[in-house]
């Protein structure tokens, strides 16, 4: 029964499995980017709800609002830095996946491995016969 | 059978996770132990006289880690140079996107709505950065709405139009704002007596601390608000920037 009172940490862990399994088995760059995304979001719930309190009000002393009844604003000002982090790191991610799509004209993971090993096998061809 | 192997590890996962969720304590209950610890009572209790912002998350973030948030900022900073490094910056009066060459121009309908929605986005963007302290909201999340909203502007009026908006002359400087914002709030802490970053300075009469520690707060938030939109707008411009070599008026 707890475990269903604490239905924000399940959906939070079956988020990061979908996430974990979007990165493993999808071969398009921007879908694996895709579930690292949903993998940060499933952290973010995670954490935002371990600082719930039941009842609670936002962390705002607005009109004597009583502190003893607010929720945690720990979690709250961590996922904010978590956030910009994951907002940073994706764009670099989609940079790079721009310059790799212009290079090799394809997302496909496995396609792009190929043709690295194509290439590397003329190259080393080249060389034997030089 | 790749997918096959992947789905039992996730599984696993899956399991072994839900069982260590399963033991945790329920959930908004004060006892936890994330809900009871001093820290807490101290920041929801004194924040508002030591840090003088009636939202205590924007005490936190601004105030009493304000190294922490410095080193975010500088983070953006240094996704937005990666970003450039890798992709190059778009050349200055003439720069066209993929999208602006779309055969579908967009009906009059989205065009209208857009032109006449985009003010009143960036207008609440200004609100929820001036009142970060008093009210939800702050420098990132106002930096992020304009960002929207250009975003929006761009993918109906193409980029040679946004980019008339909001020229490079005018994005470049502003684009590292929030690191230098605090500096120099930091170094002012440093000159009015304090350490670096210290808001209320000791050197300067009591009475007039609390209105120095709003005023700089809010110079703060202006300058991350600041240099977070115009990293995310260079961001977006750089990435949706068509090569010149083989870029085509519209």
């Amino acid at each position: 029964m707890r475990l269903l009172h604490n239905y924000h940490y399940i959906v939070a862990m079956l988020l990061f499995c979908i996430g974990l399994y979007t990165v493993i088995v999808r071969r398009n760059i921007i879908k694996k980017l895709i579930g690292l995304n949903i993998m940060e979001t499933s952290v973010f719930l995670f954490y935002i709800s371990l600082g719930y309190l039941e009842g609670g009000i936002a962390p705002i002393r607005v009109g004597g609002a009583d502190p003893s009844r607010m929720v945690n604003p720990i979690p709250q000002a961590l996922i904010l830095t978590g956030i910009v982090v994951a907002v940073s790191v994706t764009a670099l991610a989609l940079a790079l996946v721009i310059l790799l799509y212009r290079q090799y004209g394809t997302l496909d993971v496995d396609r792009l491995f190929r043709d690295e090993e194509v290439e590397e096998e003329t190259a080393e061809e080249k060389e034997g016969t030089a | 059978m790749k997918r096959v192997v992947s789905l039992l590890f996730i599984a696993a996962l899956l399991a072994l996770l839900l069982y260590v969720v399963a033991n945790m304590p329920p959930m908004g209950d004060p006892e936890n132990p994330t809900n009871s610890s001093e820290v807490i009572k101290r920041y929801l209790n004194e924040a508002e006289e030591e840090t003088h912002c009636e939202n205590v998350i924007t005490g936190i973030i601004l105030n009493y880690r304000g190294y922490d948030t410095m080193g975010e900022v500088t983070v953006i900073f240094c996704a937005l140079a990666a970003v450039l490094a890798v992709l190059g910056r778009e050349k200055r009066g003439k720069i066209y996107a993929y999208a602006d060459r779309s055969r579908v121009p967009s009906s009059a309908i989205v065009r209208t709505m857009v032109a006449f929605l985009v003010p009143f986005i960036i207008l609440f963007s200004i609100y929820t950065i001036l009142h970060g302290e008093i009210s939800p909201g702050g420098g990132f999340q106002g930096g992020a709405i304009v960002g929207g909203s250009m975003i929006i502007f761009t993918t109906i009026f193409g980029l040679y139009e946004s980019s008339q908006r909001i020229p490079q002359k005018l994005r470049a400087p502003l684009e590292g704002s929030a690191v230098i914002t605090f500096f120099i709030v930091g170094i002012l802490g440093m000159a009015g007596g304090g350490n670096f970053l210290t808001y209320a300075w000791p050197n300067i009469a009591t009475n007039l601390q609390p209105s120095v520690v709003t005023w700089l707060t809010i110079l703060v938030e202006i300058g991350i608000g600041l240099g977070g939109a115009m990293v995310l707008i260079s961001i977006l411009f750089s990435m949706i920037r068509e090569e010149e070599e083989i870029a085509v008026a519209p």
